[in-house]
């Protein structure tokens, strides 16, 4: 097979065939439908694409709180820095998460003044530089969903059988799941319906979502990332609310399996406990975190270092933690586009690539502006 | 961040496995899918292999396209939806199942 296939997922006439359905289920609803894009990645196709803007007028499409690095906290990442600041220490994360402003300083900056942070693609490039760094303590700023917990999960159980005591994670990891039902109960958010992301459902499974169907009633349908998938999935969950229906359907068959990543979970499951997380945005959401577990705990850097990074708070002006739960959208906040772009971002939303200020701004500045 | 993208396995030892990607070769781990296999198309996530992708249910979802794009697809009364359980009936999908 070749990935050639992928093509037809993007071909116009798929597009325009998949739209004008949509525009039928849309007028058929005969009132204002909002629907949350959980993921960061579908924020980013979204805005890519122009979905947003060609949507039948009666839907709204909001962006929601899946980009990883965006609803990480500044308290975690002000530790994380405080951190990288240590001697010995060599600090590896995630792209990123390098220009993500702190409360007092970033990433980039703590290296200016003097600290190793190292860009890795994989945990698998940090487990190679603790082995390579016998003397330093590599310590891994673990954020991100399920669909990256379990390869953070498989660095921490390599380490811990083959010995590798100088690798050590900050885990900062969330769960979707758990964030959606805390959204669910935000009466300001109003939303009718979840497009559910489709990588984090690829590890979890789709029944992850039931307690969204079941005790709010909201329909959750999970899709893929090119424009032909989010097309469909949209017209799925019209579908589902023309008849007054809400249930967990799956547009992403093709990388989604009916019982996600069974291995993947396990193993995440081995590694991590449930704890309380804080969220940018969202605030201290029970049990939406992973913690590492007390028989990984010589691999846990919370536990290991000691450190006080003082009071956090977000960065004046930045409305990121209300975009973050699609309150707000980013032509709301006065430093869009003017204080804050990608060259020079104040808040994390701007940074990243599947923030939505910087969707926003890369994509659909005319709308905005 | 949680960008998965498909690419082909071309080589594979024990839990470690090389990728091809868009013509580049690149090293994977396939500790999280013990599943997969020589040439299989597996979704890559910061250097793991977390889902393989299904050629069969990808190749369902164009036909469907191409139904729609078509105008052979009539995609009014109730349909099967292919979903294991998932959703019980085609009336949640406006017709347009993934699996017919
Ligand atoms: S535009 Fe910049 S300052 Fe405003 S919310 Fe977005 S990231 Fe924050």
């Amino acid at each position: 097979m070749p990935l050639s296939f992928l093509d037809d997922f993007r071909r116009g006439d798929h597009v325009r065939a998949l739209m004008n359905r949509l525009e039928k289920s849309a007028a058929a609803l005969e009132r204002p439908v909002r629907i949350m894009e959980v993921c960061g990645t579908h924020t980013m196709a979204i805005s890519r694409h122009g979905i947003r803007q060609a949507l039948p007028p009666n839907l709204k499409l909001i962006s929601g709180p899946g980009c990883p690095v965006c609803v990480t906290a500044n308290s975690d990442i002000d530790t994380f820095i405080e951190m990288a600041l240590l001697p010995g220490v060599i600090a590896t994360t995630f792209g990123d998460m390098l220009r993500v402003p702190g409360t007092r300083m970033g990433l980039a900056e703590a290296r200016g003044r003097g600290a190793r942070v190292q860009i890795v693609y994989s945990t698998l490039d940090a487990l190679r530089l603790a082995r390579e760094n016998p003397e330093s303590k590599i310590i891994f700023f673990g954020i991100g969903f399920e669909t990256t917990a379990p390869t953070i999960a498989a660095a921490i159980a390599e380490a811990s059988s083959s010995g590798l005591d100088n690798f050590l994670v900050l885990s900062a990891h969330k769960t979707v799941p758990r964030a959606l039902t805390a959204l669910c109960s935000t009466p300001e958010l109003a939303v009718d319906a979840f497009l559910c992301p489709g990588h984090v459902t690829a590890m979890i499974g789709p029944h992850a979502y039931d307690a969204v169907v079941a005790d709010y009633g909201l329909p959750c349908v999970i899709a893929g990332f090119e424009p032909a998938d989010i097309l469909q999935s949209l017209i799925m969950l019209c579908g589902q609310l023309a008849v007054g229906r809400a249930e967990v359907a799956l547009q992403y068959t093709r990388g989604v399996r009916p019982d996600g990543n069974p291995t993947a979970m396990a193993l995440l499951h081995q590694v991590f406990s449930p704890c309380d997380a804080e969220w940018r945005g969202l605030g201290v959401i029970p049990g939406s975190g992973l913690a590492i577990r007390d028989e990984f705990a010589a691999h846990d850097a919370a536990r290991h270092f000691q450190v006080d990074a003082g009071y956090s708070h977000e960065p004046r002006g930045c409305l990121c933690g209300a975009i973050l739960t699609g309150l707000k959208t980013p032509g709301e906040c006065g430093l869009f586009g003017k204080a804050c772009t990608p060259d020079h971002p104040v808040g994390p939303c701007m940074v990243s690539s599947e923030g939505t200020c910087a969707a926003y701004y890369l994509y659909e500045t005319n709308d905005v502006l | 961040m949680c960008l998965a993208i498909p690419a082909k396995i071309v080589s594979i030892d024990n839990q470690r496995a090389t990728v091809e990607v868009g013509g580049l070769t690149r090293e994977a781990s396939v500790v999280l899918l013990p599943d997969a296999g020589l040439g299989d198309y597996v979704l890559m996530h910061a250097g793991f292999a977390i889902s393989l992708v299904d050629e069969d249910e990808a190749l369902e979802t164009i036909r469907l396209f191409e139904q729609l794009a078509g105008g052979s697809f009539l995609g009014e009364g109730p349909s099967e939806t292919g979903l294991d359980g998932l959703s019980p009936g085609g009336t949640g999908l406006d017709g347009l199942s993934p699996a017919e």
